[in-house]
C-alpha cells in the first residue's frame, strides 16, 4: 500500500497509544540506573573527587570523556535538521525529529558532566558572570569560560528549534485528543490552526533557525576541541582540533542515530517512513565522516614527526604503541576501518549491519575521546610526572547513569512526542521535497 | 507569674541552653596576662638540639601560640650551620605523633593497664629500692646515645644502686671504624673529617651524605669541596656494591663485589708506596706493609674486587695526584665481611699520601663513639641469664627490632625474672615486651644538653610545654636517685650547676647566652696519636675473606628517611619517596636487571629471600643501582609495633641478618650470604612516584662539562626550539613583540624567583620535607601514592643518564612562577592570579576544580586536593597557622612561601625600607644543607639571584614553551675522571 497522508498520520499517531507494561518495565529500569549514577555522584561530592581515578598528571578522565562523548552524539541532530536542510536533502525529514531530539537531549546529558567533572561544584556559580560586591568576573581567556556560553546556545537554540518544528504536528495531535491529554496538547501547540499566515510565518522562522543552527554545529564542537587545543599539552596544541572534533561529532552522531532509529523503525512500524533508503544516506555521509576523522587522524602523527618535536613524538608513539595502545587500536579500527564497510551496497542496505557498524563507531568515538585526553597529558613535558589511569566503579557508575538518563528521556520522548514529524513527511510526499522548497 | 518574669526566665533559659551546649574550643582567648615570649599572633624561636640520630644539629623552635609547629636549623650551630635533614624537620611528628603513649602502661599478665605517673614511679622506686637492697649490681641499664650530663646523672644514679654505669646501645655504632682507628693511630674513637679542604675524595661506602656520623655537616663540606667554583671542582670517587645516595653524587662510582672494597683500598696502599709516596714512614713500617699489599697488583685487585680496571686506573692516577686527598672508610652499615680491613687501609691511605694527617680532626670526636660494640651488647643481654639483676632500665632503645636474630636478646626478654622498664614515648618492639612502659618527655619538651662532636656543647631547652604528663627523665632519674647525694631539685638545675661547676658556662647570664644561641664552645681535651704498629696494622690482612663474586649477597643499608628505623612512624618521611628508588611507604629490594633475568623476576614481583635464619618477603625493584649479585634492602621499616604509620608498613631487612657479632671488631653484621631469591607468585604495585627514570632527551635536568666550561661561553645561535630558546628572564626585559601575544607584566618593585644550582643538589630531599612542614601538606599513604596523588610542593626529581644508567642528577622541581603561565590563562574563575611581585598565587577560596590548570602545567606541579586530608589528633596541632589548610577539591602549589614573603613585607613597611636580599627565605631555602637554593629579588640588580641567573649555566626547564618560569637552574658540572 503506497504511503498517504492518513497513513502517516496513523502510523505516528499509533505510536503514542497506550503503552505496554514491558514499555514503562524498561522507563523503570532505565530510571533505576539513573538513580544509581546520581547516588554515585552523591558520594563522589561527599567523600571527595578521589572516588574517581584521576591523579596526577592525569586530572581529566571519564567525565570529560563522556562531556565530549556527549556533545559529539549531540552534533548530528542538528546537521540533519538544519544544515541538510538548507541543502534541500529530502531524506532527512523521516529521520529529522527523532535525530534533534536526540540532540537536546545529549546536550544536556553532556551538560551534566562538566559539573560532575568540578572538585567543588557546589562553587560552580563562579563561573557566571553575575555582578558580586568582589567585582569578580570569569576569565574570558578560559575555554572553559567559551564552553558554558557555546554549550548554552546550543542548547537553548536547539531546544527552540526542535520545538518549533513539533507544532504543527503537536496541533494534529490536539485535534485528535480528548480529555487532559487535550488540556495539554492545546498549552503545547500554542493556538496553532494551520491558517495560512501560520504556515507562512512558520516557514520563515524554520528557515531562519536552521541558518541560525548551521554555524552552531560547526562553532559547539570547535569551542570544545579548544578546552585542549589551546593548552600547551603536546597531542592538544594543534590547529587541527576543531575540524577534527566537528567531523568526529557528527561521525560518532550520525551513528548514534542509525543506532536510535533502527530499534525504532521496528518498534513503530516505521518501516514505509523510515526507509532502507534513508539510513543508507545516513550509512554514506558516515563514510565521509569516517574518512575525514582517518585524515584527522593521519595529519597528527605527520605533524609529530614533521615537526621533530621529541615531546610531539614521545605523545604519538605512546598513543599506538604505549599502555593505551589498545584503545587507540579501537579508535582506528572502530572509526575508520569499520565504515568502510559501507562501500558495499550489502552491507549499507542490511538492517543488522548498520546497526552493528553503528555501535562500533559509537564505541570507537568514546575511545577516541579517551586516547586525546588520557594519552596527552599522561606522557607530557616532565617524563619524571608520567603517570597511567583507570577508570573507577564510581565513574562507570555515572556513566551508566548518563546512558540511563538520555534512554529515560528519550523512552518517554517517543511514547508521548511524535517522533517522525508528520508535516514534513506530508511535505516529502507532496513534493518530494522539504517545505518551502 | 506576670509576663515579664516568664519572659526574663524564658529569656535567659534559652541564652544558657544555647550558651551551654557549645564548644568551647570554637572560642580564641588572648591571655590577659600572657608570658613575655608568648605573643598571639607572632612566632618566638627556642633554640635547642635535634635528637633523631647522633648527630645532634642545632635547632631553631618555632613556637606559635605555645606548640612547636616547625623546626629549622641554627644558623650558629657549629655541626649544621642553620640546615637540617629531613629527618631533622620530622621530629616535630614524633612529639605530636597520634600513637605517643599519655600513660604508663603496666603490663598485667598478657593485657596492659593504664596507669598513672605517680603510680608508675613508686612502683619503680619500690623495684629499684628492693633490688639494690639485695646485692651489687642488680639494676643494669640500656640508654640511646645521650649528653654528658644526662649520662653524668644516670651514673651517679646507678651508682647510688650500687650498679654499674649504663650501656650505650647504636644500631650503627661504627665498630670497624673505631677499631681501625685505634690500630693505625691508637684511638678507639671516631674522628671528624676536614672534607670541605680535600680536592680528592675516595669513599669506600662512607655514606656521609644520609647517615654516617653527621650528614648534614657533611653535606655542607662536601659541596664546599665538590661544587663548582673559581677555585675549580673536587673530585669525588665512590667505591663499594651498590650506589647509596652518597655514591649517586660521586664523579665516579667504582662497583665492586660485595667486600671487595678492602682488596681496591689495600691495591690503592700498594700503588701509593709503589709510587714512592709515604716515605715519612720507617722502612720497616713501610717494608711490612708493602709485604703484606704487594700482591695486590692492579691485575689483581680488578680480578678479585670485580672492579672495572679503567674506572680503577683512574681513581689510582687522581688519587696519587692529589695535592689534598682524602680517604674515607665503610659506611653506617657495613656491606661485606672486610669492613675492618677497608678502614684500616683507608686510614693507612691517609697517612701515606698526607704525612701530617691535615684532614683529620683528631680532636673534634663524636659522641656517637660513646656507644658500645655489637658485642658488648650482647654480652649485656646474656649476663642478663649469669647475673640476678632484677631490674632492666631501657631509654630510647629498641634492641628487639634492630637484633630480631639474637638469642640473648629474646631470650633476655622472654625471661620472666627482672622487671623491665623501657622509657619510650611509644609502644614500641622493646616496649611491648617489657613489664612498664613509662613515656617521658621528647627532647623538644625537655632540658638538656648534647654535644654531637666535641667542642661545642649544644643546649636542649622545653621549646612547648608538654602534651602529656609524662616526666623529664633527668627530673624522674633525680627523684629515684634522691637520698644518693645532696643533689639539685630538678634536672634543670643540675644541668645548669653541672656546667656551673666544670666552667663551661661562668655566669647565669652566660647561662641564659649560651640558651639564646642553642649552646656554648667547650674545650677539646687533644689526645696524642700513638705510633704505628706494624705488625698489628697488618695481623688482620691475612684474614682478608674474598670477596663474593658468585652467590647473592644480601645487605641492609642505613636509610636517610628513617636513619636505623627510629624514625619510622613519622608520616613525612615515610611519604616523602627514597631518593634513589622513588618509592614511598614501602621498602622493596634492590635487584640488578641481570639478576632478575636470570631468576625470572620482573619489579613488583613478591619474592622470598631465604638466609641461612629466616625468610623475608619482598617486592622487587629494579636497580641498576646495585652489583648484580646484590640484594640490597633499606633499614627502617617493617615494625610489628610502634603504632601507626610504622606498624605493619614496609619490612625489616634486619631480621635475614646474622646475629651475633663479628670477632675481631665486635661490630654487627649487614649483610649475609649466600641467600636465595624465589617468587611467592604474587604481585603489588610499587607506591613509587616517578612516572620515568631517564629525561627521554629533553631540556630538563642539564650537565655542564668541565672541559665546556673552560672552553668559555660558546656563541649560540637563537631560536625557538627546545634546545636553541633563550634564557628568558621573568622580567618585562623578557618580552618579545615576536614570541609574545601579551604584553609584558610590570611588578611593582619585586620579582620573585629562585635559582636551583644542580651542582650543589645532592638530592637528599630535606626541602621537600620542609616544605611538608611549613606548608600544612597532606599526606596521603601508599595507596595514594600509588594511584598518584603524592601531595608534595616539591619534589626531587631523579633522573639517570640512559646511556650510563649509574649516571644520576637530581633536580628539585616546584612551581616555576611563569611570567606567562599556562595555568592562569586556562582557569575560568582566575583562581590562579599572578600578583604585582610575580607570584603566580592559587586563591583556594576561589578555586572550583576544574583542574585545566594542573593539565596546562608543562612542570606538573599543581596538587589537586582529591580528598580531605586527615591529621589525625594531635599531629594537627603541627599544622603552621600561617597557612591555610586546604580542603577537598582545590588545587594547590608551591607559593614560594607567601606567608614569609608577606611577613618580610610587614617588618620591613614598619622599618620604612626596601625588604633587603636575603631577608625572605622560604622553608626549603632555608634548609637546604648544600644552600642549592637560592631566593631573592630578579628585579634587584645587585640581588644573589640575579647575579646567579646570569650565569652562563643559568637555564630554565623546558624554556623553549615561552612560560618564562622565575625558577632558574644552573647546570650541574660533570668532570671525566
Amino acid at each position: 500500500m503506497p504511503l498517504t497522508f492518513a497513513k502517516i498520520d496513523q502510523t505516528v499517531l499509533d505510536t503514542l497509544r497506550p503503552a505496554p507494561k514491558s514499555y514503562w518495565l524498561v522507563v523503570l529500569l532505565v530510571f533505576a540506573g539513573l538513580l544509581a549514577g546520581a547516588a554515585c555522584w552523591a558520594y563522589q561530592i561527599l567523600t571527595g573527587l578521589g572516588v574517581a581515578g584521576m591523579n596526577n598528571p592525569v586530572h581529566w578522565g571519564t567525565y570529560l570523556i563522556n562531556f565530549v562523548f556527549w556533545v559529539g552524539i549531540a552534533h548530528s541532530g542538528t546537521l540533519i535538521s538544519a544544515i541538510l536542510h538548507l541543502f534541500r536533502a529530502g531524506w532527512r525529514n523521516p529521520i529529522a525529529r527523532a535525530a534533534e531530539t536526540m540532540t537536546v537531549f545529549a546536550v544536556c546529558t553532556a551538560g551534566l558532566f562538566p559539573f560532575i567533572h568540578l572538585g567543588r561544584v557546589w562553587m560552580v556559580y563562579y563561573m557566571l558572570p553575575f555582578p558580586n560586591q568582589r567585582t569578580l568576573w570569569p576569565n574570558f581567556q578560559s575555554p572553559l569560560v567559551f564552553d558554558v556560553v557555546a554549550i548554552s546556545t546550543y542548547l537553548i537554540v536547539s531546544s527552540l528549534f526542535w520545538y518549533t518544528g513539533m507544532l504543527p504536528d503537536l496541533a494534529i495531535i490536539r485535534d485528535r485528543a480528548e480529555g487532559m491529554r487535550k488540556k495539554i496538547f492545546t498549552v503545547l501547540s500554542l493556538g496553532w490552526t494551520g491558517e495560512h499566515e501560520q504556515w507562512r510565518h512558520y516557514v520563515r522562522i524554520y528557515l531562519f533557525f536552521a541558518a541560525l543552527a548551521t554555524p552552531l554545529v560547526i562553532s559547539v564542537h570547535s569551542v570544545v576541541s579548544w578546552d585542549f587545543a589551546l593548552g600547551v599539552v603536546p597531542g592538544w596544541h594543534t590547529t587541527i582540533f576543531a575540524p577534527y572534533f566537528v567531523a568526529g561529532a557528527i561521525h560518532s552522531g550520525l551513528a548514534m542515530v542509525l543506532t536510535l532509529m533502527i530499534p525504532l523503525r521496528k518498534i513503530f512500524h516505521y518501516e514505509e517512513i523510515i526507509t532502507v533508503r534513508v539510513l543508507e544516506q545516513v550509512a554514506k555521509t558516515i563514510i565521509f565522516t569516517g574518512l575525514i576523522v582517518a585524515y584527522a587522524y593521519g595529519t597528527e602523527f605527520f605533524i609529530a614527526w614533521y615537526s621533530h618535536n621529541t615531546v610531539e613524538i614521545e605523545v604519538f608513539l605512546w598513543r599506538a604503541a604505549g599502555h593505551y595502545s589498545v584503545g587507540f587500536w579501537i579508535m582506528v579500527t572502530c572509526n575508520t576501518v569499520a565504515p568502510l564497510l559501507f562501500f558495499f551496497k550489502k552491507i549499507r542496505t542490511s538492517i543488522k549491519w548498520l546497526f552493528v557498524i553503528s555501535i562500533v563507531v559509537n564505541i570507537g568515538m568514546w575511545f577516541e575521546r579517551f586516547v586525546i585526553i588520557v594519552t596527552s597529558v599522561g606522557r607530557d613535558f616532565l617524563p619524571h610526572a608520567w603517570g597511567v589511569y583507570a577508570p573507577t566503579l564510581v565513574e562507570f557508575g555515572i556513566m551508566i547513569g548518563s546512558f540511563c538518563l538520555f534512554f529515560f528521556l528519550y523512552l518517554l520522548f517517543v511514547k508521548h512526542l511524535p517522533s517522525v514529524s508528520m508535516t514534513e513527511m506530508k511535505e516529502t510526499l507532496e513534493k518530494g521535497g522539504s517545505h518551502g522548497g | 507569674m506576670n509576663r515579664r518574669t516568664f519572659l526574663k526566665i524564658a529569656g535567659l533559659s534559652s541564652f544558657s541552653l544555647a550558651s551551654g551546649c557549645s564548644d568551647p574550643q570554637k572560642n580564641l582567648f588572648s591571655l590577659v596576662e600572657h608570658p613575655d615570649d608568648m605573643v598571639t599572633g607572632q612566632a618566638s624561636w627556642y633554640a635547642t638540639t635535634c635528637r633523631e640520630c647522633p648527630a645532634g644539629c642545632g635547632v631553631l623552635a618555632r613556637n606559635r601560640e605555645g606548640r612547636v609547629v616547625k623546626l629549622e636549623g641554627n644558623p650558629k650551630h657549629p655541626v649544621n650551620r642553620g640546615a637540617l635533614c629531613m629527618r631533622g624537620q620530622a621530629a616535630l611528628q614524633g612529639v605530636y605523633h597520634p600513637a605517643r603513649l599519655r600513660a604508663p602502661m603496666l603490663r598485667e599478665g598478657t593485657r596492659w593497664r593504664e596507669t598513672s605517673f605517680a603510680e608508675a614511679e613508686a612502683l619503680v622506686k619500690e623495684r629499684i629500692g628492693n633490688a639494690a637492697a639485695q646485692g651489687p649490681r642488680r639494676i643494669r641499664m640500656l640508654t640511646e646515645t645521650v649528653g654528658g650530663t644526662l649520662m653524668s646523672l644516670f651514673r651517679s644514679t646507678l651508682h647510688g644502686w650500687r650498679s654499674e654505669k649504663p650501656v650505650v646501645f647504636e644500631p650503627f655504632a661504627y665498630e670497624s671504624l673505631r677499631a681501625a682507628n685505634e690500630i693505625v693511630f691508637g684511638i678507639d674513637g671516631l674522628f671528624s673529617y676536614r672534607m670541605e679542604e680535600a680536592d680528592v675524595l675516595v669513599s669506600f661506602g662512607a655514606d656521609f651524605l644520609e647517615t654516617w656520623l653527621s650528614p648534614v655537616e657533611y653535606a655542607r663540606k662536601f659541596k664546599e669541596m665538590h661544587a663548582f667554583s673559581e677555585k675549580g671542582k673536587g673530585v669525588f670517587f665512590s667505591v663499594g656494591a651498590y650506589q647509596s645516595l652518597t655514591c649517586a653524587n660521586a664523579d665516579l662510582w667504582i662497583g665492586c663485589h660485595p667486600g671487595g672494597e678492602a682488596a681496591v683500598a689495600l691495591g690503592l696502599v700498594r700503588e701509593a708506596l709503589e709510587a714512592g709516596r709515604g716515605g715519612h714512614l720507617r722502612d720497616f713500617i713501610r717494608s711490612t706493609i708493602l709485604q703484606t699489599a704487594r700482591e695486590y697488583t692492579p691485575a689483581h685487585v680488578t680480578r678479585v674486587a670485580g672492579v672495572e680496571p679503567e674506572r680503577y686506573q683512574s681513581l689510582v692516577r687522581r688519587l696519587l695526584a692529589a695535592d689534598r686527598p682524602l680517604v674515607l672508610g665503610t659506611g653506617s652499615g657495613d656491606c661485606g665481611e672486610n669492613a675492618l680491613q677497608t678502614n684500616v687501609a683507608a686510614n693507612l691511605l691517609n697517612f701515606i699520601l698526607d704525612p701530617d694527617l691535615r684532614r683529620i680532626d683528631f680532636d673534634r670526636r663524636y659522641r656517637v663513639e660513646t656507644a658500645g660494640r655489637r658485642s658488648d651488647i650482647i654480652a649485656f643481654f646474656q649476663k642478663a641469664k649469669e647475673e640476678r639483676d632484677e631490674v632492666l632500665l631501657l631509654y630510647q632503645v629498641n634492641p628487639v627490632y634492630h637484633m630480631p636474630a639474637e638469642g640473648a636478646v629474646n631470650r633476655a626478654f622472654a625471661r620472666k625474672g627482672p622487671f623491665k622498664v623501657s622509657f619510650s614515648a611509644f609502644m614500641d618492639e622493646t616496649a611491648e615486651k617489657a613489664d612498664l612502659v613509662f613515656p617521658v618527655q621528647l627532647p623538644l619538651e625537655s632540658w638538656d644538653d648534647y654535644a654531637g662532636a666535641s667542642g661545642f656543647i649544644s643546649l636542649q631547652q622545653p621549646a612547648m610545654g608538654s602534651l602529656t604528663d609524662a616526666p623529664c627523665l633527668g627530673d624522674l632519674f633525680l627523684r629515684l636517685g634522691a637520698g644518693n647525694s645532696d643533689q639539685p631539685p630538678d634536672y634543670r638545675s643540675y644541668l645548669a650547676e653541672r656546667h656551673m661547676r666544670r666552667g663551661t658556662i661562668s655566669s647565669e647570664k652566660r647561662w641564659l647566652l649560651a640558651l639564646r644561641d642553642g649552646g656554648v664552645e667547650a674545650p677539646v681535651t687533644s689526645r696524642e696519636r700513638s705510633q704505628l704498629v706494624p705488625y698489628k696494622v697488618m695481623d688482620d690482612f691475612h684474614t682478608l675473606a674474598e670477596p663474593n663474586d658468585g652467590a647473592l649477597v644480601f645487605a641492609a643499608a642505613p636509610s636517610i628517611r628513617f636513619f636505623d628505623g627510629r624514625g619510622a612512624n613519622r608520616p613525612w618521611l615515610a611519604e616523602i619517596p627514597d631518593p634513589i628508588t622513588k618509592v614511598a611507604w614501602q621498602t622493596p629490594v634492590l635487584v640488578h636487571p641481570d639478576t632478575l633475568r636470570q631468576n625470572g623476576l620482573a619489579q613488583g614481583d613478591i619474592v622470598k629471600l631465604q638466609s641461612r635464619q629466616a625468610s623475608l618477603e619482598a617486592m622487587i625493584y629494579e636497580a641498576d643501582s646495585v652489583r648484580p649479585n646484590l640484594l640490597l634492602m633499606s633499614i627502617g621499616q617493617g615494625h610489628t609495633a610502634m603504632g601507626r604509620y610504622a606498624e605493619g608498613e614496609g619490612q625489616n631487612p634486619l631480621k635475614l641478618l646474622p646475629s651475633g657479632a663479628d670477632p675481631r671488631h665486635g661490630g654487627a653484621f649487614f649483610s649475609i650470604d649466600p641467600v636465595t631469591i624465589h617468587s611467592a607468585g604474587l604481585r603489588r604495585e610499587l607506591a613509587h612516584t616517578d612516572g620515568s627514570r631517564i629525561q627521554h632527551g629533553r631540556k630538563i635536568a642539564l650537565t655542564l662539562s668541565t672541559e665546556e666550561l673552560d672552553a668559555g661561553r660558546p656563541v649560540e645561535r637563537e631560536g625557538l626550539t627546545m634546545w636553541d630558546f633563550p634564557l628568558t628572564l621573568p622580567l618585562p626585559e623578557g618580552y618579545d613583540s615576536h614570541r609574545d601575544f601579551y604584553p609584558p607584566h610590570e611588578h611593582a618593585g619585586y620579582r620573585w624567583s629562585m635559582t636551583v644550582d644542580l651542582d650543589r643538589c645532592i638530592g637528599c630531599g630535606a626541602c621537600a620535607a620542609a616544605c611538608y612542614a611549613e606548608n600544612n601538606l597532606g599526606v596521603v599513604g601508599e595507596q595514594e601514592i600509588i594511584n598518584g596523588r603524592e601531595m608534595s610542593w616539591l619534589r626531587v626529581e631523579r633522573y639517570h643518564d640512559p646511556s650510563a644508567m649509574e649516571k644520576i642528577i637530581f633536580l628539585p622541581m616546584l612551581c616555576q612562577h611563569c611570567d606567562n603561565a599556562p595555568c592562569e590563562s586556562v582557569c575560568p574563575v582566575y583562581a590562579p592570579h599572578h600578583n604585582k611581585e610575580g607570584l603566580n598565587n592559587q586563591i583556594y577560596n576561589r578555586c572550583i576544580g576544574t583542574r585545566f590548570c594542573a593539565q596546562n602545567c608543562p612542570y606538573k606541579v599543581r596538587r589537586f586536593n582529591w580528598y580531605t586530608w586527615q591529621w589525625p589528633k594531635p599531629l594537627n596541632l603541627q599544622l603552621n597557622p600561617d597557612v591555610t589548610v586546604r580542603s577537598k577539591g582545590v588545587m594547590e602549589k608551591c607559593s614560594f612561601c607567601i606567608q614569609r614573603i608577606k611577613d618580610a613585607h610587614n617588618t620591613a613597611k614598619n622599618e620604612n625600607r626596601p625588604i633587603a636580599d636575603g631577608e625572605v627565605i622560604p622553608a626549603c631555602v632555608q634548609t637546604c644543607p648544600t644552600g642549592a637554593l637560592v631566593f631573592g629579588n630578579l628585579m634587584d640588580p645587585n640581588s644573589r639571584v640575579r647575579n646567579l641567573a646570569e650565569d652562563r649555566r643559568a637555564y630554565q626547564v623546558m624554556g623553549y614553551l615561552n612560560t618564562k618560569p622565575a625558577v632558574i637552574y644552573l647546570k650541574k658540572v660533570v668532570q671525566a675522571v
